[in-house]
């Protein structure tokens, strides 16, 4: 398994998850690229920052605000 | 990776060449003081680490003075490798060439490399990309000690970052949390920009801006206190300790110093008790209208009289209308108590019929003028008559006579005043007794403090019978009672501290929110989201990357623990605790060894030095597992401390773990006294271990003249 998933799945396995938004372990996504379709605004930033930090083309600090922040303001 | 053999040419005590072919588990190398053990753990470091500068002072004197002048020779260490079936040979080397009698210039040094494959073919290859890559730099660090005292690498804050970043995946959670921080920081910023263009709130916003950027510099104000206070008080303990350490009668001085601290509380929790804030009495509890009690006298006294006066004066009403009251009843007891008939039957008009014709035509009978049935028809004529009569002038019936109840407020008042007169006068008693009791207090404070003016002459007396010289043993004295009071101010700030950030961090919480009430009443909706989704994701960066140091701080602890109990075995060592501790810009992790969870009272240098050779095997063992590979491991005197009784089950115990290791010790040999001859004691034998050498001088040699000194290599 890439080195991106387990730090997606060790982020994904914070307690916030379960108990405030109240998503169920398995219905979380085990892969970045599972998790960047997901359906869940802060699972899907999630996954935008971790593709942004540890995926194939590494992006810069601007370029991964408007990502995730884009994202986010649309999403919501 | 293995080594298979080192070679020494002409470096030092090393003349000519000297090889050391090694084995794949425990390696021992033998020497006497000053025969060659740390100059051949120079050699390897040097290969691995060395400058190029004073190279003339590496060249091997005897081989100096056997060289003609303007002739040359090499001065060469190099290292033979094992890595996945690969051979390398790693050497770094210079020449010397000899301008005169005892000189010579140097060229600078070269590393070269050579590759050799399973099959043979050997290739040249930059020695150092080599050296870099079979050994990295970072491993080679936590491969190489010398003497007991380099064996306590957390002594150096960089040393945890460098575990960090070799051997744990926490290395790759560091740029989450600062991203997180990052992104949180924007979406705050839009969030507020947007909160801003409101106008309605603008000067609370501000406001409560300038608040919250107030108490986080306060924040971290307290923060850098607290940290330097508790490094404060680390360092004085640390000093105590020290200090105790030369003191023969270390018990008695703990039992003192534990007496001392419970006398110096009890005169604290005393000194808490006395309160002599008299003023509060006087002023705060109206003491001082204790000297107004005329005044209260004669306004109770005109308050009386005017209750009695008026009491006099309702009574008189009560009684006229009691009177008025008391017809009505006897008319009513008249009739038994029965409802009477209206006034108006019968009719005035009939009433005046029946009266004239002199007949009670209701019960039929005569009625003459004067008879009683005449007079009562008269009467009730008469009251009919007065019935039909509104006289203005008459009070209301159910109209009190005082409208306003003014007297009784002024009764109460003045109940309410003799009540805390009553108190008032108490105050004296309290006051005399309050005197009392702080006397006794300081009585008791009086006689704490002699008694601990006493226990701290004793401890005087036990620091007095140290180990030390008695110029220094007045400095730790003077310096002993400073760390003492200075520990005990230090604890009180630390207290201090911490309860100043409780009250700072609540402070701030509460206009955090407040802030957040009017974001979420100003701002676009849609920032506010974000912004709070990316709140939580800054704590979900942050929490995991502590989290995966604590499970690496744990992992290490663990295995740590298992060695120290392996090198320990039989004995007790208590438990090597790692503790994560948060510094002013960094974090760091303190080992310790503790005993039921108290720091154990003065480990040995034996318990300790095998307690940071335990963390250098776990270290070792992280780095087999995460690199997948085994690394050597080389410790220049490690075991000084131990003796050889303890040496030999230490080796015997290491030679089970799997690494490579070469132990350089000069421990199993003796010197005859007559011949001044070394030999290799019996117990060696006993010793398990995969390889052993002894490195030995070649005799005779003149101690004074190195021009004589060659250390042979002798494989045993």
């Amino acid at each position: 398994m890439a080195r991106k998933d387990d730090i997606l799945k060790s982020f994904l396995k914070h307690e916030l998850l379960e108990n405030k938004y109240e998503f169920k372990k398995e219905e979380l996504p085990t892969t970045v690229r599972e998790a960047l379709h997901s359906d869940k605004p802060i699972i899907k930033a999630i996954a935008l920052i971790v593709e942004g930090l540890d995926g194939t083309s590494p992006v810069t600090d601007p370029v991964l605000r408007n990502q995730v922040t884009q994202f986010l303001n649309e999403a919501l | 990776m293995i080594i298979r053999k080192i070679q020494i040419d002409n470096y030092l005590c090393y003349y000519d060449t000297n090889a050391f072919e090694l084995s794949e588990g425990l390696n021992i190398i033998l020497g006497e003081n000053g025969e060659g053990k740390t100059k051949f753990f120079e050699a390897v470091d040097w290969l691995f680490n060395g400058e190029s500068r004073e190279l003339d002072m590496l060249v091997s004197a005897k081989k100096l003075n056997e060289t003609e002048i303007g002739e040359s020779f090499r001065v060469r260490v190099s290292m033979t490798v094992e890595q996945y079936g690969e051979k390398s040979i790693i050497t770094k080397s210079f020449l010397a060439k000899k301008e005169k009698a005892n000189e010579c210039s140097t060229s600078s040094f070269m590393i070269e490399g050579i590759s050799e494959n399973s099959s043979g073919e050997r290739t040249q290859v930059d020695g150092q990309a080599l050296l870099d890559r079979i050994f990295p730099y970072q491993i080679r660090k936590y491969s190489m000690f010398k003497g007991e005292a380099e064996l306590n690498i957390f002594e150096s804050d960089s040393a945890l970052t460098n575990l960090i970043n070799l051997f744990s995946e926490a290395k790759h959670y560091d740029k989450y949390s600062e991203k997180g921080t990052f992104l949180k920081e924007k979406a705050e910023k839009a969030v507020e920009d947007s909160s801003k263009l409101d106008k309605k709130n603008e000067a609370l916003y501000r406001r409560l801006e300038g608040e919250i950027l107030q108490l986080e510099r306060e924040k971290v104000k307290y923060n850098v206190h607290l940290i330097t206070t508790e490094e404060e008080i680390k360092k004085i303990e640390e000093n105590l300790q020290e200090a105790e350490r030369h003191v023969s009668n270390a018990d008695a001085l703990e039992t003192l110093n534990k007496r001392i601290k419970e006398i110096e509380e009890r005169i604290s929790n005393l000194t808490a008790r006395i309160d002599e804030n008299y003023t509060t009495s006087l002023f705060d509890e109206n003491w001082i209208l204790v000297n107004f009690e005329s005044f209260h006298k004669e306004f109770a006294e005109k308050v009386s009289k005017y209750s009695k006066t008026k009491r006099e004066l309702q009574s008189e009403f009560d009684k006229q209308k009691g009177i008025k009251e008391g017809e009505k009843r006897a008319k009513a007891e008249l009739l038994n108590n029965a409802i009477p008939l209206p006034n108006n039957v019968p009719s005035k008009a009939v009433m005046e019929e029946m009266l004239n014709e002199e007949i009670c035509k209701v019960c039929n009978r005569e009625a003459k003028i004067g008879s009683e049935p005449y007079e009562f028809m008269m009467k009730r004529l008469k009251t009919y008559l007065e019935s039909q009569v509104i006289e203005e002038s008459e009070p209301n019936k159910d109209e009190p006579l005082f409208k306003f109840d003014y007297l009784n407020r002024l009764d109460n008042l003045s109940i309410s005043h003799e009540d805390n007169l009553k108190n008032l006068r108490l105050i004296r008693t309290k006051i005399k007794e309050l005197f009392k009791f702080n006397d006794d207090r300081k009585k008791d404070i009086e006689v704490l403090s002699e008694q601990l003016e006493k226990e701290k002459s004793e401890r005087d007396k036990i620091l007095g019978n140290s180990s030390i010289g008695a110029e220094k043993l007045s400095d730790v004295l003077k310096n002993y009672n400073a760390w003492q009071r200075d520990l005990k101010n230090r604890n009180q700030d630390q207290v201090d501290y911490t309860t100043k950030l409780r009250s700072l961090e609540s402070e701030l919480k509460a206009k955090k929110e407040e802030k957040d009430k009017i974001d979420t009443s100003s701002a676009n909706s849609f920032l506010i989201k974000t912004r709070n989704i990316l709140r939580d994701i800054e704590t979900i960066f942050i929490d995991t990357k502590e989290k995966k140091f604590d499970e690496f701080i744990e992992k290490l602890q663990t295995k740590s623990n298992n060695f120290f109990k392996t090198i320990n075995i039989d004995a007790f060592t208590g438990t090597i605790v790692f503790t994560r501790r948060n510094k002013v810009n960094r974090t760091i992790v303190e080992v310790e060894l503790q005993e039921d969870g108290r720091p154990f009272y003065k480990p040995n240098q034996s318990l300790l030095t095998s307690m940071h050779i335990s963390i250098l095997f776990a270290i070792s063992e992280l780095a087999s597992e995460i690199k997948e590979e085994n690394f050597p491991m080389i410790f220049d005197a490690p075991t000084s401390s131990f003796g050889e009784n303890k040496t030999a089950q230490f080796l015997n115990l290491i030679y089970e773990t799997e690494n490579q290791k070469i132990l350089l010790i000069k421990d199993f040999l003796h010197t005859a006294k007559a011949t001044k001859s070394l030999s290799i004691k019996k117990e060696f034998e006993n010793v398990r271990r995969d390889k052993a050498f002894w490195v030995k001088l070649e005799r005779p040699f003149d101690p004074n003249n190195l021009k004589t000194i060659n250390s042979q290599v002798i494989t045993l």
